[in-house]
């Protein structure tokens, strides 16, 4: 980090540790949940496959429980920001935030100005919330009371489950390869939880603008 | 046909219930049901049924949230064929738990009684109906007989004629699962079970003998019966080499009509089968119209709750009672065996008017034998069991519970013990 530059801290510690135990145990379900629904190995090897995905299973639900209570103030906020909706919304999905002409075409396009998160962030975190908790939930039911629930109850379960699963995991792919490609957002969540003040003025304008106040030091 | 199966006899159908491995999520599920561990996989791994285990009882079938369990005998189009064949009389021999369930597969409340609905579709199908509570009757008057032989033979050392009898504790024999679970896991208990046919097997012969012969005056081979049963080891139970009585009867009097023996039921149709054969024949069953049985279709209460747990018990203790003491049981109802714990036990004292002596019973009534009956077996093989006649079905509740009923989306879990949670091996 250079000392001339200015820097915002977008990712606390609370939210990095989170997304931390959030890569460690979704990256493995997602494998894991790929395999079991394909069925492809023996019983042994399926049977690993299904433990790895029920102990990281635990530890997502952990890390989200966790998270839910320690960091419930940013959970609320996330949940604020995911669900606030402008005409600016719109327009972003209209040229899907200027990234297909800049990938394909190599030209850049005026993006209507973003709050903390781009509307794609937001859609995606909608997703995670109630995909996530779905996700959990159904888990819990399928690995314990799969016998206990009522029948159709647990159908229900095993496709919502299997519905939400791959809507993440595809959404999980996206994610990854933006979040490499904005390689200064990777850094601030895996690294040190800044950004820098010009990246973040041109990426999140209205952010930068109406929450972001000046520390003198 | 598993031609290197062990368990059965030339000729069973081994393997009634089979694993859809498309379907099979390997969720645990139908293993916390299987009373005899005869389903094999890991916890998520595709499971899979070893038919030599297996009992045939359908629990897995019934409980499988997925619907990856099927039954690998289908009959439904043979018996539709048989049905539109004028050379054929087919018999149709309706289970007690049937007619209460029915006619969930149209529509109507749960545990609708449609005794006289059921009665009106069949015939209107083509079906002559011999009603098996009719012979529930009479596996009960042999059952409690039975009993009463053996424990006047162990109390006062009376002997039977022309055959020995059995030892005491005598459990019953209707349950085609229970027999297979004894007859694979316990064959030293054998003789402790009753030597009394399962309605069904006592509808057959009858069927082919004095209902061919006397009630629809057709020649016993023309006649087709089917068993119409909650059951979907009764399928396994009707494929039983032994159970060819009435061609060998009819053999000896010159009256079979037939080198080749046939067996004494035909084939068997669960309530599902039954219900999509109404189906496939587009018989509204909600609008059959009602209809009587006919002569075959004569029964008592104690035919009637043989369906439920503790059913057949409370049926035996009232043939008893009446057999021992010349007196009906007052009250008719004897409710220690009722209702839905694992393992239900009542002492009754009777009085032995023949001996003059008093003679206290002690009965057990197992419902379900999934965690329940292996207890009980290691104190008789012990020779440390006080119980002399214990009724067991193998499925929780009766037979109203049983494999080949309709599958409640709200599931039967609530009629057992706790299973065990969270799958891991």
């Amino acid at each position: 980090m250079s000392k001339n530059q200015s820097w915002i801290l977008k990712h606390p510690w609370s939210v990095r540790s989170f997304h931390y135990l959030l890569v460690l145990s979704f990256i493995p379900l997602a494998i894991t949940g790929v395999v079991l629904f394909f069925k492809p190995f023996d019983q042994l090897t399926m049977n690993l496959y299904m433990r790895i995905h029920v102990v990281t299973g635990v530890i997502l639900t952990l890390d989200a429980v966790a998270y839910f209570i320690i960091g419930f103030t940013r959970v609320i906020a996330f949940v604020k920001r995911s669900f606030s909706f402008s005409v600016n919304d719109i327009k972003w999905f209209s040229i899907l935030g200027g990234y297909p002409q800049k990938f394909l075409l190599g030209k850049k396009v005026p993006v209507p100005p973003m709050g903390k998160y781009n509307s794609g962030q937001k859609l995606f975190g909608i997703c995670v919330l109630i995909g996530g908790t779905i996700l959990i939930a159904t888990g819990w039911g399928l690995w314990g009371f799969p016998h206990i629930l009522p029948h159709g109850m647990t159908a229900l379960f095993g496709t919502l489950h299997l519905v939400f699963g791959w809507i993440l995991i595809l959404f999980l792919l996206v994610h990854v390869f933006l979040g490499i490609y904005m390689f200064d957002d990777f850094k601030a969540m895996f690294l040190h939880g800044k950004i820098p003040y010009e990246e973040a003025k041109e990426m999140a304008p209205l952010w930068v603008e109406t929450e972001i106040v000046k520390i003198e030091r | 046909m598993n031609a290197e199966a062990r368990t059965y006899q030339k000729g069973e159908i081994p393997g009634i219930i089979g694993i859809d491995a498309d379907v099979c999520k390997g969720c645990d599920s139908c293993k916390r049901y299987c009373p005899t561990g005869a389903i094999t996989g890991m916890f998520g791994a595709i499971h899979s049924i070893d038919v030599e285990k297996c009992i045939n009882c359908g629990q897995c079938l019934i409980n499988c949230p997925f619907g990856s369990i099927y039954e690998t005998v289908d009959t439904v189009d043979t018996v539709i064929a048989k049905l539109q064949d004028k050379s054929v009389t087919v018999v149709g021999i309706p289970a007690p738990a049937v007619r209460v369930a029915i006619g969930e597969e149209f529509g109507m409340a749960d545990g609708s009684l449609v005794t006289k609905e059921m009665y009106g579709a069949m015939r209107k199908v083509g079906f002559e109906i011999l009603d098996n509570n009719f012979t529930a009757d009479l596996t009960i008057m042999e059952e409690g007989t039975e009993f009463i032989v053996r424990a006047r033979h162990a109390l006062f050392g009376e002997e039977a004629h022309g055959h020995k009898v059995g030892p005491l504790p005598q459990f019953t024999s209707c349950c085609p699962a229970w027999v297979r679970y004894v007859e694979t896991k316990y064959p030293s208990l054998i003789p402790n079970l009753s030597s009394a046919k399962s309605p069904q097997q006592m509808a057959g012969p009858l069927a082919k003998t004095y209902g061919a012969l006397e009630i629809w005056k057709k020649p016993p081979e023309s006649i087709y019966t089917v068993g119409i049963m909650p059951c979907t080891a009764k399928k396994f139970e009707a494929s039983r080499p032994e159970f060819a009585s009435a061609y060998h009867f009819l053999k000896k009097e010159g009256k079979a009509g037939s080198d080749t023996p046939y067996p004494d039921i035909d084939t068997v149709l669960t309530t599902r089968d039954l219900a999509r054969l109404f189906k496939k024949m587009k018989i509204d069953f909600t609008k059959a119209g009602e209809t009587d049985g006919g002569p075959l279709a004569e029964y008592t209460g104690a035919g009637t709750i043989f369906g439920n747990t503790g059913g057949v018990m409370e049926a035996a203790l009232r043939t008893a009672y009446k057999v021992l003491t010349g007196n009906e049981l007052q009250p008719l109802e004897f409710k220690p065996v009722r209702g839905m714990k694992g393992v239900k036990s009542a002492s009754v004292t009777l009085m032995d008017t023949k001996y003059g002596k008093e003679v206290t019973v002690n009965v057990a009534v197992v419902n379900g034998i999934h965690g329940n009956i292996e207890p009980i077996l290691e104190k008789i093989m012990a020779g440390t069991s006080s119980y002399h006649f214990i009724e067991v079905m193998n499925c929780p509740g009766g037979c109203v519970n049983g494999g080949g009923q309709p599958i409640k989306s709200g599931g039967s879990s609530w009629l057992r013990a706790a299973l065990p949670l969270f799958g891991w091996k």
